[in-house]
């Protein structure tokens, strides 16, 4: 019984992977249509913290990320993230590398006008069972991941907008495991407060719409009835600029949920990023 | 008297197409999509790989991008369209601006 509700309380923290930031230029927890400048090269160093609690669960996590994206041409860029964590859960705790993912983002359509963009891309990654899934709690789910997105956006000197879907496809991990495909939607709109102009420092305030829904865990053929269902969560972000640096800060909170069974839910998230282009 | 002003308009003749090709030339590029600071920098490094490029203004708020060339340097139409594009933008107009 107590393997299953840990089994559960995977399932919730690891369907937050979802919307990884990778190939992220934009909102914070969903993706974005831009793409890296032709043979231009992208640095992010992230930190996340998430803490989920409810059906005898507690559990914290501490993420730092390092994503390397590289501009192929100006529309198509290729990229990977490996990430750290540091978990506590129920007084078990584990650290180390996790999942090791390798993403492509090929922006198909745009339109350009003065000062302002419309883009629409096609976003690829794959999520490699790299991490160490012998832990408690697991640092890697033991499976090969595949996910697909389409994004699109509208970006001016002071309105933006983003709308976005993606689809994570799940395969079998450790422990005949596999859990639930995935589906996220994002909404996402922004203001530039103040205009400003290239070498001044540039703030952008956005605000996330993010729902995300997983299909029920199977367990060596068995669909568990205390996994899968929906969140939503309203996610503030706040995104500062200056040449070609770039800080990003947001917190998701879980505004509703529709969620099979007895299951934790999640308090909160919290994300930062620091963003080097060159 | 004549023929001193005629030797003088000669050597005039052929010291103002030298001292014009002498002079930097400058080019105002109109850029589309250049709505964000940080997404413009790509622009600035594409362009600071171009041969000859001395100087750079980007002014987002005016969507240009005014380059100043070292002497005897140049820049075409197409030179700037492919750094443009492969910075992620679209060249609206190309003109030469006039020192």
């Amino acid at each position: 019984m107590k393997h299953l509700f840990l089994r559960a309380a995977l399932t919730v923290t690891l369907a937050a992977g979802i919307n990884t930031p990778l190939l992220a230029h934009g909102p914070l927890f969903s993706p974005a249509p831009e793409t890296i400048f032709k043979g231009g090269t992208q640095l992010t160093f992230g930190f996340d913290t998430r803490k989920v609690t409810g059906a005898g669960i507690r559990q914290k996590e501490y993420k730092s990320t390092m994503e390397a994206n590289y501009g192929l041409t100006a529309d198509w860029e290729i990229g990977i993230e490996a990430p750290y964590s540091w978990k506590q859960q129920n007084g078990a705790t584990a650290n180390g590398f996790g999942d090791i993912t390798l993403g492509t983002k090929y922006q198909f359509w745009g339109r350009d006008l003065p000062a302002a963009q419309y883009k629409a891309a096609a976003l690829f990654k794959v999520k490699l069972p790299t991490g160490k899934d012998s832990t408690t709690p697991r640092l890697g789910s033991g499976s090969t991941d595949v996910t697909a997105g389409l994004v699109t956006g509208y970006e001016s000197r002071r309105w933006y907008w983003f709308a976005s879907a993606v689809y994570k496809a799940n395969g079998e991990g450790a422990g005949s495991l596999t859990k639930g495909d995935q589906q996220s939607l994002n909404l996402v709109g922004g203001i530039r407060p103040v205009l400003g102009n290239y070498k001044e420092p540039d703030t952008v305030l956005m605000l996330e719409l993010n729902w995300e829904n997983s299909q029920r865990d199977d367990l060596a053929g068995t669909s568990l009835a205390n996994t899968g269902g929906w969140e939503l969560f309203v996610s503030p972000v706040i995104w500062w600029t200056y040449r070609q640096i770039a800080v990003r800060g947001g917190v998701q909170f879980a505004i509703a949920n529709d969620l099979n069974g007895s299951q934790s839910t999640t308090d909160y998230r919290g994300k930062a990023e620091l963003v080097y282009h060159f | 008297m004549i023929e001193t002003f005629r030797i003088a308009a000669f050597a005039l003749v052929l010291v103002l197409p030298v001292t014009a090709s002498a002079a930097n030339k400058q080019y105002r590029l109109q850029v589309d999509g250049l709505a964000c600071p940080f997404c413009a920098y790509g622009i600035e490094k594409k362009l600071n790989q171009t041969k000859g490029l001395e100087n750079i203004d980007i002014d987002i708020n005016a969507g240009t991008v005014t380059v100043t060339m070292a002497k005897g340097a140049s820049m075409s139409k197409a030179q700037a369209s492919q750094i443009v594009k492969d910075s992620g933008f679209t060249l609206r107009a190309f003109s030469k601006l006039a020192k």
